[in-house]
């Protein structure tokens, strides 16, 4: 099948069927993760930039890895490094950087759009790696490729989202994902945190938590960032941590089967999840970061190569 | 003996909307039977012949001062008080020192109340951390230690966001929200209503668009946040009409009023002096008037008293001194017959429900309220005719700021039964 986007700015863009070709790709490269040497020669020759305006290391550092095992050569822009610092205005920072005839740019930026924004007058493909609250598509395809390899039928499938539903792209690009595959969504937390207009990812809200996780399969929790706290959207961590933090009590069987736990990370431990529930036999949360990997291989290769 | 039987009473039902001439049995602390013709040999007896007999009032409204201000009320002379006027159950507000902002705070308090063991000591928890208006307190922790509803009383909530973001929080814990209403940069230094008495005594005045402006913002704020939402001692005609439209569009807000409120306007001042000064502010005649409608037409739900004790020293003197309140625990309820039944507003079935079932239903205290088996034995025992006169030197309660001193008043509680236990025995 001929790939006929040539940017990845949103799930919301890809149909099922393209989920799943990437899906099938990415796992392809999972599995070949295992082996050593790893280095591949596939994408050799073309250039990745990676920039990023807000702080990231695992996303940035698995485009890295991603770009260089398929044999490109990447290169790293951050903000603290940029022009930008010295009053030059984003617009021609990225013209700049085009001209510096790139084949791919992974850009992450605090404003939503951003990456559709460029893609209107950069000539290389765009890879959105997180983009205000709006999306963060490589996110949701490597949590949906996380499901699929440990058996999980999306059909049959009920993910509870939980925590800060308002200022995260990745619980919405994770719900878009999961509805094209079929699977149902809940969410819950913390009402302050659970936005107005949620209906539109066509998920349930279920309150309070332990109910929401008991009619989930996968309970998949979002990083709290504390200057939620210090705005004002729920009182204290320790609060946080007791109504809608993922506790042992909590983490309950379905017909027999552990509840799965993800998590985009890093990992607050004590506030959104339990330490000791991190790495149980039921935790993804260390798989998805590999899968992270794999799904950033499959992406690469898809845009530049054409499917 | 662990058996009561209330004969010949006439039973308020106000979960049925009706009165029965009716005996009522109570056993271990629970009603057990309602009916014409109880006998029982096991059972103590009261006489409650021409007498109501219904479920124990609710203030869902005092200041019981403990901690910090002992020397004002502490929760043994404000539970003598409340018992004294009819009470079987209070809300105290949480503006104490230090306030009630934390789990610590809440059980040691309900600890002391239960081993006082006169009345049901209910708590309400702090909005904002220190009542300070710029933090949310943990709602979930403090209901879980027993808090039972949420108020910055004393104090607006002047910051919209945050209140907002704790109506919408609080729903999540089906918490109750009681608000004060009082928009700080208008009230400034008010002592009393704005106008003629105002104007002539050379008092700063707090004017009504104060409580008025607060309170429409808040409608607008419940409106969309859908919470449990409570406007306590309301002042104005304004403040009746707006929650009334709201109300209209489908808004679950609630609302009490004070009996001062109801029986006293700004005039009052003059002759009362500092013992009528009180927040909101004593207002005109217009005010009273439309109050009283508002409780006949079901927009105001539920009565309270707001009972407000200082010491002597905190009232006298300097008017612009003195400190805002009236203590009105033991009279509260023959207040209100004077104000409500006297008048014709609402008769006793109606005011059984604004002072003991609303409330109940308000703050969720889903054994209380009612008069039916199965039921706390919580009773009230009210003779509709007795007529005594305010003495507020003979007050249980620590506090005799009071101006309804010498007061003749009708109507009086003769009873209080707490969970089965005779607290107040009729004379």
């Amino acid at each position: 099948m001929e790939w006929k986007h040539k940017h990845l700015l949103g799930i919301d863009q890809l149909s099922g069927e393209e989920i799943k070709i990437l899906l099938e790709k990415g796992n392809q490269y999972r599995n070949w993760l295992e082996q050593s040497p790893k280095k591949l020669t596939r994408l050799s020759g073309y250039y990745l930039i990676n920039l990023f305006f807000e702080a990231s290391t695992r996303t940035r550092v698995s485009f890295e890895m991603a770009g260089k095992l398929l044999g490109m050569e990447v290169v790293n822009f951050t903000n603290e490094l940029s022009s930008l610092n010295k009053g030059e205005s984003f617009r021609d920072t990225v013209r700049t950087l085009a001209r510096m005839k790139a084949d791919a740019l992974v850009i992450r930026h605090r404003s939503s759009g951003i990456p559709l924004y460029i893609s209107q007058f950069l000539p290389f493909h765009i890879i959105n790696a997180g983009d205000g609250m709006r999306e963060h598509p490589t996110q949701a395809l490597l949590d949906l490729l996380t499901m699929k390899r440990d058996g999980i039928d999306f059909t049959r499938n009920t993910v509870a989202i939980i925590g800060d539903i308002l200022h995260s792209r990745v619980a919405r690009s994770l719900s878009i994902g999961l509805k094209k595959l079929g699977s149902q969504i809940i969410f819950s937390g913390p009402p302050t945190l659970i936005p107005k207009g949620i209906e539109v990812l066509e998920g349930q809200v279920i309150y309070p938590v332990e109910e929401a996780i008991r009619q989930a399969n996968v309970v998949y929790l979002l990083r709290i960032q504390k200057e939620r706290q210090e705005a004002g959207f729920f009182p204290s961590t320790k609060e946080y941590s007791h109504f809608f933090g993922l506790k042992e009590n909590l983490k309950n069987t379905n017909n027999g089967r552990w509840k799965k736990i993800m998590h985009p990370g890093p990992v607050n431990r004590g506030l959104e999840i339990d330490s000791s529930l991190v790495e149980k036999e039921s935790s993804l949360i260390e798989e998805q970061v590999s899968c992270g990997l794999a799904i950033r291989m499959a992406v690469l290769e898809t845009l530049i190569l054409g499917g | 003996m662990n058996k009561l039987l209330i004969k010949n009473g006439t039973v308020i039902l106000p979960q049925k909307d009706r009165t029965i001439e009716a005996d009522v049995l109570i056993d271990d602390g629970v009603i057990v039977q309602i009916e014409p013709g109880i006998n029982d040999g096991k059972a103590e007896v009261i006489n409650a012949s021409g007498c109501l007999v219904g479920p124990g009032f609710i203030n869902i409204h005092v200041h019981f001062r403990e901690p910090g201000e002992e020397k004002k009320e502490d929760l043994l002379s404000g539970s003598r008080a409340a018992i004294k006027g009819g009470f079987t159950s209070v809300l105290c507000m949480p503006n104490t020192r230090p306030p009630i902002d934390s789990p610590l705070v809440i059980s040691y308090l309900l600890s002391r109340a239960r081993e006082i063991g006169l009345v049901n000591v209910f708590l309400t928890a702090a909005i904002s951390l220190g009542l300070e208006g710029k933090a949310m307190t943990d709602v979930g922790l403090l209901k879980n230690a027993g808090a039972i509803a949420l108020s910055d009383d004393g104090k607006c909530v002047k910051d919209s966001l945050l209140l907002y973001r704790l109506m919408t929080y609080s729903k999540y814990f089906h918490m109750p929200i009681i608000l004060h209403e009082e928009d700080t940069d208008i009230a400034g230094e008010g002592q009393v209503n704005e106008g003629k008495m105002a104007f002539k005594m050379g008092y700063r005045s707090l004017p009504k668009v104060a409580e008025d402006s607060i309170i429409a913002r808040d409608l607008v704020l419940a409106h969309s946040t859908e919470a449990l939402v409570h406007f306590t001692h309301l002042s104005t005609a304004m403040s009746v009409k707006l929650i009334e439209w709201f109300q209209g569009q489908g808004v679950k807000v609630s609302s009490d009023v004070t009996p001062h409120h109801l029986l006293l306007d700004d005039q009052s001042i003059l002759q009362y002096g500092n013992q009528a000064k009180v927040k909101p502010p004593l207002r005109d005649q217009t005010d009273i008037v439309a109050l009283k409608e508002g409780i006949q037409r079901g927009v105001i739900k539920i009565l309270a008293s707001d009972h407000a004790p200082h010491t002597h020293e905190d009232k006298e003197g300097d008017f612009n001194e003195a400190a805002f309140g009236i203590s009105n625990l033991e009279i509260a309820v023959p207040l209100y017959a004077k104000a409500l039944i006297e008048d014709g507003i609402i008769n006793w079935l109606d005011f059984w429900k604004l002072l003991s079932f609303n409330p109940a239903q308000f703050l969720g205290l889903i054994k209380k309220g009612s008069l039916e088996t199965g039921m706390d034995a919580d009773i009230t025992i009210l003779d509709p005719d007795t007529h005594h006169e305010v003495k507020v030197n003979e007050f249980v309660s620590k506090g005799r700021n009071c101006p309804f001193d010498g007061w003749q008043l009708k109507g009086w509680p003769v009873a209080t039964i707490v969970n089965g236990k005779i607290m107040m025995r009729p004379s």
